[in-house]
């Protein structure tokens, strides 16, 4: 339990300020929303503006977002937090550097160039092929940190299981995972931001998203539709990464809370 | 010490900004090949007369700079280099300054970006001596020998995807998305989307519902491989002298009703350049008429499929052309 407890003795004043940004947090993102289309709608639009900036279209290409984003995550955790269990497992672990190896590859990689690859290599275009690379980009959090979380646990907690005659899959259910869970979290929401970010480049095979909005304002210098799609991501990050940190408050083993 | 810090500071910006303005900034460079006459013989009153040169930073640009080039090279001029500057704006800037003196610009271009004028003229010499005219008078910059390319957005399909329909006009495209708007998917840019030039304006233009034609949102290079493909985008925006239309066999839907604004390339010099030196627009007179669509977009195939250099194309297809020999 070492890792775990040298993190959580000065728990009082940083849970303080954790608790007070879960609560500044939303209050920030509905201020940036409210604020920037506020700002937009208020201007004389053209009609070319107008083209991209109304109701009906940013609430598509923010659906579009949330959608990707969504998708990407639960393909990531789908993914991630098995083959990161398997890799702990004795006899296995000796493939863990490859599979990391590989997921290093996925973000090293520029997504941009992933989308294309991926287009490339299908000739499809489309919601999946906007998906895929994204999820395959923000895979490595996560993977990595579903190992360390199962490596940090105590040897002595799982000898302890043992010892009152738990099978090594109970051990795992009842012991070593609930004993993961915060780090499998914490990269969580890191895999959540960058996948947030990169579906901003999901448009350029037909995914679509706020990448979009950001596009069309800077190819036409039309910084009112580029500012509008750039804040509402930002805000859409925020707001993810603040479902992240609810989700590391309620979901975290209940001793360690 | 915060005084010692900001004074190496300045030292430091100054330093590079001399650097910057030393390397970049000093008006062109020598020309990369060297050519002779050919058709187009030594004008003396050319000779010796610096003149430089100078283009945006796109492949067609540079091309057409390059050609520009050895034409006054091949007349006598001392001709320098000043090719793939960044964008539009910063090429007419250099021009306006007297950075540069010759180079290529697109009536659309000028008309629409320069002059902020919205509604373009359909017809191409309606188009050239508007812009002409209006550029004269206001910025005192002279618009001469109109080529017959012409730059600008169409929509194109594959070969199969035309035999198919049997489509060849956007009238005939407009008549398909308001029959069968699922067999019409079209695959823009971001930018051709919402632009009033672009999409919108096509649709109007055409009497169909930009809102039933089944659009997808695509980056550029994408869209032309897509449609070339034919399954996911049936038709695609592209430029029309791009060469990957020739690369990847595609089909343009011709622009029956003249809705696009015409891009047509010509030579563009400041009023006293010019009257200084008339010769420059007599030398470049049959090289612009000889700039059609087909020769250009075979030329911007081999800068940007085959990936040869933009100046030994242009000098190659000045020798093809009689216009300079090889030295």
């Amino acid at each position: 339990m070492t890792a775990a407890v040298t993190t959580k003795p000065t728990a009082p004043a940083a849970r303080r300020s954790e608790r007070a940004r879960l609560l500044v947090q939303p209050i920030l993102v509905l201020f940036l929303v409210v604020g920037v289309l506020g700002w937009a709608f208020s201007r004389d639009l053209t009609a070319t503006q107008k083209g991209s900036l109304n109701a009906a279209n940013i609430a598509t290409l923010t659906w579009q977002h949330v959608l990707i984003t969504v998708v990407v995550v639960v393909i990531v955790v789908i993914v991630a937090v098995p083959l990161g269990i398997l890799l702990t497992r004795p006899g296995f672990t000796k493939l863990a550097p490859v599979f990391i190896g590989i997921a290093n590859i996925g973000q090293a990689a520029p997504a941009i160039g992933l989308l294309v690859l991926l287009f490339l290599a299908t000739g499809t275009t489309g919601f999946w092929i906007g998906v895929l690379p994204i999820a395959f980009y923000s895979l490595l959090p996560v993977l990595r940190n579903t190992i360390l979380g199962l490596q940090e646990v105590n040897p002595a907690v799982i000898d302890a299981g043992r010892g009152q005659g738990m099978t090594a899959g109970l051990v795992l259910r009842k012991v070593e995972f609930p004993l993961a869970v915060p780090y499998i979290l914490a990269g969580l929401r890191t895999s959540l931001v960058l996948a947030v970010g990169t579906a901003t480049l999901s448009f350029l095979v037909s995914a679509g998203g706020l990448g979009i909005l950001i596009d069309t304002g800077y190819k036409l210098r039309d910084n009112v539709t580029l500012v509008v799609g750039a804040v509402l991501a930002v805000a859409l990050a925020l707001l993810v990464d603040w479902c992240g940190a609810l989700a590391e408050e309620f979901l975290g083993p209940k001793g360690l809370r | 010490m915060n005084l010692l810090r900001k004074a190496i500071a300045a030292t430091a910006v100054t330093f590079c900004g001399v650097l910057a303005v030393s390397c970049g900034l000093e008006s062109g460079g020598a020309l990369p090949l060297s050519v002779e006459p050919g058709s187009i013989q030594p004008v003396p009153e050319l000779e010796g007369v610096p003149i430089t040169v100078g283009s945006k930073d796109f492949t067609e640009q540079v091309t057409l700079g390059y050609i520009i080039e050895f034409a006054l090279s091949a007349a006598g001029a001392d001709v320098r280099d000043l090719t793939n500057i960044q964008g539009s704006n910063s090429t007419r800037d250099a021009q306006l300054d007297g950075q540069i003196d010759v180079t290529y610009e697109y009536t659309g271009t000028g008309w629409i970006n320069y002059l902020g004028n919205e509604i373009p003229i359909p017809d191409p010499t309606a188009q050239f001596e508007a812009v002409r005219d209006e550029d004269l008078e206001r910025n005192g910059m002279v618009w001469v020998d109109p080529a017959p390319m012409n730059n600008t957005y169409a929509l194109a399909m594959s070969r199969q995807t035309a035999e198919e329909t049997g489509i060849t006009t956007l009238s005939e495209y407009a008549d398909l998305v308001n029959r069968d708007p699922a067999a019409a998917t079209t695959c823009v840019e971001t930018e051709f989307n919402v632009r009033q030039d672009g999409f919108p304006g096509m649709a109007a233009k055409y009497g169909f519902d930009p809102a039933r034609a089944n659009r997808q949102i695509l980056q550029t290079g994408i869209i032309y491989q897509a449609t070339a493909d034919g399954t996911q985008c049936k038709f695609g925006e592209v430029f029309t002298t791009d060469g990957r239309i020739i690369a990847l066999d595609l089909v343009l839907l011709e622009d029956d009703r003249q809705f696009f604004p015409k891009y047509n390339p010509a030579i563009t010099m400041r009023k006293d350049f010019a009257e200084e030196h008339p010769q420059v627009a007599e030398v470049m007179a049959p090289i612009s008429a000889a700039l059609t669509n087909e020769e250009i977009t075979e030329l911007n195939r081999r800068v940007d499929v085959e990936g040869e250099e933009p100046a030994d194309v242009a000098r190659d297809w000045l020798v093809q052309k009689g216009f300079v020999t090889l030295p």
